[in-house]
């Protein structure tokens, strides 16, 4: 259990079928160690599918899985360096705690005081002290996670799969537990790969973040270049709360783009993206940066800006989210913090003008 | 009346009076009427078909026998009867052939379910299951009584296994012996197994098992550490089903155990057939204390309300 900086997972290649169904379409990525990261992507998006062949539980179609630079591949789950949290119901459900916890290292023959000792340490660890001779049915959801928790790091494997581990937990134990999962990880310094299609979640626990969608990985970084500054367009409509509009370059230079969607012009910084005059792209501006531009305010000259037709406004408690229509008829949002601004009322149907600062909104060419 | 009464609620709707004959319908099945009565319907079945018989049979036991009936009376001569005659030898002997057999449909069936449940693909474990079920559509009469020409000195087996050269004289042991009947029971019953062991097996979540794979339990150890004691009570439940059938079916050793083969079914029966009905409620009364005493062992150690139990 040491804090190591090298490469813990590498994934060359990486295909998985189900019969004539691709769950993986060769995907490739490495993870280093020590790092807390999550698969993040929508449901049937080959997540869980890229988790079980790091961990053995299924057989590559093609490609190789390196564990610490060795070739797992064709190992099963047990000779690899790697073990399973489970979602649910993964306990065993005639032993106690204690002998849940207690069983991997009985089948590698541990001493019996050795067994006892590191049982107790790991249960102090997961905050379950004193529930030794409980049985799973007398346990709450949480607490049966964190015994599938205890009974994987019980075994000193230096790589830990979590597959939806919080998914069947209702929403405020779940954010207890990231922050829970969050803390054992940095405590026992090893690497920790989660999946879940649960975006908060993911930005809770986790340093960096994969997109997997479609058997493909979409895009890979830190939680924050996820969130504030996706390159994918899809990233962009999955993570956070984007808006994002459809349009043509009409012109590219400076490393700036001027983009037009059809009703206005709007000027983006285009961070050497492969775009050129008449290209179809994207733009995504996050629902919190876009601003009603009301009257008698003077928006600085760098906010782009853009006409629309007020909608309606949602109360969400701590937010209000602003709906307002474009020209082209599509919705999009502008989020502001309850009571923080001042509330301005619009008339549904009012004319109003949105507007963004200029550095703000991402473009997407793909 | 009745007619108005019937095509009362279809009115209720849109009338603007109801027949007061269809309100008085309602107020019979309503909550203080039929409903408030239905779910006492199991508790009367249970009394009127299930208590009422065994506490007859066991009051029945100490009557006085007459020629052709009994008649009220307190005597202990039927279980003097039983126990001084060389019924309560054959009555332990069949307990042993029904031990026997549960050990075999176990040792062929359990297998069979950890088979299913484990390497069939999750839709079709059912309808594998229902193959199972098919053979008690056959009449049991005609099932057992299919036996013989399989195991008979000239059946099938023994043709084929002479065919084969294997033997160079035909098995006489399988037919018209304790065996054969040891042989009839498991092939009637065998199903009991693989339901029972089946439905255990199910509640196992299949996450269990991918656990096991992570742990590096092997296969040795999986049986014996979660597959076994996780189907402990349904393991049970089968060899129950098949022990009191095995106990009780007169049918299998008439057919197939030749002369003098009994089971504790066929004592009874033919102590019926001889009109000494006190001797036959008796016979009754012990394979009911039997029965009771194995029930209470199994809840003793698999603790059998857990059986109906959701798992985790």
């Amino acid at each position: 259990m040491t804090q190591s900086s090298d490469i813990a997972v590498e994934v060359v290649d990486l295909a998985k079928n189900y019969g004539p169904v691709r769950a993986l379409n060769s995907v490739s990525f490495s993870i280093e160690g020590g790092r807390y990261y999550a698969l993040l992507g929508p449901s049937g998006g080959g997540k869980t599918t890229l988790l079980r062949l790091i961990g053995g539980f299924l057989r590559p179609s093609a490609g190789s899985v390196y564990l610490h630079g060795q070739d797992v591949s064709h190992l099963p789950p047990d000779r690899r360096p790697t073990s399973m949290v489970f979602q649910n119901y993964a306990l065993f459900p005639h032993m106690t705690v204690e002998r849940n916890v207690a069983y991997g290292l009985k089948l590698l023959k541990a001493p019996p005081g050795e067994i006892r000792d590191k049982v107790e340490r790991m249960l102090g660890m997961v905050g379950l002290e004193g529930y030794n001779r409980r049985m799973p049915h007398e346990l709450s959801g949480g607490q049966q996670q964190r015994v599938q928790l205890a009974r994987s790091l019980v075994l000193e494997r230096d790589i830990l799969l979590l597959d939806e581990p919080l998914a069947s937990l209702d929403a405020k134990l779940r954010k207890d537990m990231c922050l829970e999962l969050k803390r054992i990880q940095e405590k026992v310094g090893i690497t920790f790969i989660h999946v879940t299609h649960n975006q908060e979640e993911a930005l809770t626990v986790a340093d960096r973040i994969a997109i997997i969608a479609d058997g493909e990985l979409v895009e890979e970084g830190t939680a924050r270049d996820i969130y504030e500054t996706p390159r994918m367009r899809f990233t962009a409509e999955f993570i956070g709360d984007n808006n994002v509009l459809d349009g043509v370059v009409a012109d590219i230079s400076d490393g700036r783009a001027t983009v037009d969607l059809g009703f206005a012009r709007v000027d983006v910084a285009a961070h050497g993206l492969p775009a050129a005059r008449g290209d179809a792209v994207a733009l995504s501006v996050r629902s919190e940066l876009l601003r009603i531009v009301g009257s008698g305010q003077d928006p600085e000259a760098s906010w782009q800006l853009i006409p629309a037709t007020y909608v309606e406004a949602i109360y969400l408690g701590l937010t209000i989210s602003h709906l307002v229509r474009l020209p082209d008829g599509t919705e999009i949002v502008a989020r502001v913090i309850s009571g923080e601004r001042s509330e301005e009322e619009f008339e549904p149907g009012s004319e109003v003008t949105m507007g963004w600062p200029g550095d703000r909104a991402r473009l997407h060419v793909a | 009346m009745s007619s108005g009464a019937i095509s009362g609620p279809a009115r209720a709707g849109g009338g603007r009076d109801i027949p007061a004959p269809a309100a008085r319908w309602r107020d019979y099945l309503g909550e203080n009427g039929v409903q408030k009565w239905v779910f006492y319907i199991p508790v009367v079945f249970f009394l009127l078909f299930f208590a009422a018989p065994m506490a007859l049979t066991v009051v029945w036991s100490v009557f006085e026998r007459t020629q052709f009936w009994m008649e009220p009376g307190f005597t202990l001569f039927a279980y003097d009867n039983f126990f001084s005659s060389a019924r309560a030898e054959n009555y332990l002997f069949s307990m042993l052939h029904g031990a026997a057999s549960v050990v075999i449909a176990f040792a062929i069936g359990f297998p069979i379910a950890v088979f299913i449940r484990r390497r069939v693909t999750r839709v079709a474990q059912h309808r594998v299951i229902l193959l199972f079920i098919l053979p008690f559509m056959i009449s049991e009469l005609v099932r057992v009584f299919a036996m013989r020409p399989v195991l008979g000195r000239h059946g099938i087996v023994n043709s084929l296994l002479m065919e084969l050269g294997v033997i160079s004289e035909p098995i006489t042991v399988i037919l018209y012996s304790p065996l054969g009947v040891i042989i009839g029971d498991v092939m009637s019953f065998l199903p009991f197994m693989i339901f029972a062991g089946f439905l255990a097996l199910e509640a196992v979540q299949n996450y269990i098992f991918e656990v096991c794979d992570d742990l590096g339990t092997g296969r040795v150890r999986l049986f014996t550490h979660i597959i076994l004691p996780l189907a402990a009570p349904g393991i049970f439940a089968g060899s129950v089903f098949i022990f009191v059938n095995s106990l009780g079916v007169a049918l299998v050793p008439t057919l197939l155990g030749g002369p003098g083969a009994v089971n504790a079914g066929l004592i009874a029966n033919q102590a019926i057939v001889a009109l000494d009905f006190p001797l036959a409620m008796a016979i009754s009364t012990i394979m009911i204390v039997t029965l009771v005493a194995l029930l209470y062992i199994g809840h003793r150690l698999f603790d059998l309300t857990k059986v109906l139990e959701p798992i985790s």
